[in-house]
């Protein structure tokens, strides 16, 4: 056992909330587009044709609130089968995707947009012998190190890079930034920083941060030691 | 209740122009607002009977929202709308000055129900 170990029911808890209310309020377009349908059906046959349109919008939200539903709860899945194996190779660049659908709602209530840069076309999948529930809470501690110096309107960016030869993620804050400076101190002076710190030697990693670009680098090695 | 002013505030836009909707089908006035902001300069603008506010908002979030509208309409009833399962919110919220809160998704007689009594509340 190490010791971010204790740590990972308190990041389940607080993905889990996010991400059930996230799921409540596709339940709740669901309820109300049905039940709109519903109330058209009720008033009249006449009614069915006079509100046709509003029939057929309530219809297209419920298909696509099902979609949106769908994704969240194979997400979730996916997330919950992360404790299966406390050390499994996994795939990083699916694991950054997995963890950027989790959080959408974390950084939504910041009105910032996270985005996956996706990898150069013909390059290799990118694996990792790793603490697969403690690399995401690697990757959400330094989303949440961002969105301490971010302001609303702002963007994230998360994608695989080389750097010196091993494989990095680079987490790129995007938008009305502070100086470089300010960015690094605001971030480095911050409890999210230190808990990135801290699951980061968990992981037998690195993470520092990179001024010129206003982002988080984060490094794991191939296969961790047991 | 025909006719009722009610603004709508959630920052789930097809939840709350659904809802507003299925309200009007019923003769009610049903506004939405997809955020705090809008919703206290709704508010400013044509002040509603009753007000629907989700506590789980970006920028303002609910609470602030709730607060807000106390200071400047004390006597406008407000019910809070939350997704959470804990009854935590609800309870901090009549704390303080929403007339209740609801849960979602929400069952919509349930709504209309809490509606009518809050205004009978206010007169």
């Amino acid at each position: 056992m190490n010791k971010c170990e204790d740590k990972e029911v308190a990041f389940f808890g607080k993905i889990t909330a996010g991400i059930t209310h996230e799921l409540k309020n596709v339940l709740a377009i669901i309820r109300e587009s049905s039940g709109l349908i519903g109330d058209i059906i009720s008033i009249s046959p006449e009614a069915v044709v006079k509100y046709q349109e509003k029939i057929r919008n309530s219809i297209v939200r419920i298909k696509e609130q099902i979609e949106r539903g769908v994704n969240i709860t194979d997400r979730l899945n996916r997330f919950a089968h992360s404790t299966d194996e406390i050390i499994a190779k996994i795939d990083l660049q699916e694991t950054i995707e997995q963890l950027i659908t989790l959080a959408q709602r974390f950084a939504r209530l910041k009105h910032i947009v996270l985005k996956t840069v996706p990898p150069n076309q013909g390059s290799p999948d990118v694996t990792l012998v790793t603490r697969h529930v403690q690399l995401q809470m690697a990757l959400f501690a330094s989303l949440e190190c961002c969105f301490t110096v971010m302001s609303a309107g702002g963007e994230i960016n998360i994608g695989i890079r080389k750097l010196e030869g091993k494989n990095a993620v680079h987490v790129v804050c995007k938008g009305d930034l502070p100086v470089q400076t300010e960015f690094s101190r605001d971030i480095s002076e911050s409890k999210n920083w230190q808990a990135l710190q801290e699951i980061a030697g968990c992981l037998q990693g690195s993470a520092h941060l990179d001024e010129t670009e206003h982002g988080i680098v984060l490094c794991f090695p191939d296969e961790i030691s047991p | 209740m025909k006719n009722l002013k009610i603004l709508l505030v959630d920052d789930e836009e097809e939840f709350v122009t659904t809802l507003a909707e299925r309200l009007e089908l019923r003769g009610l006035q049903a506004r939405a607002a997809l955020n705090g902001e809008a919703a206290l300069q709704m508010i400013e603008a044509d002040t509603p009977q009753i007000v629907i506010l989700d506590v789980m908002m970006p920028g303002i979030g609910g609470f602030e929202v709730l607060r807000r509208i106390k200071a400047q309409h004390p006597q406008l009833p407000v019910i809070l709308l939350t997704g959470r399962g804990s009854e935590k919110e609800g309870v901090k919220g009549m704390q303080l000055g929403a007339f209740d809160y609801l849960m979602k998704p929400l069952n919509i007689e349930e709504l209309i129900k809490k509606m009518q009594e809050a205004i009978k509340s206010h007169p």
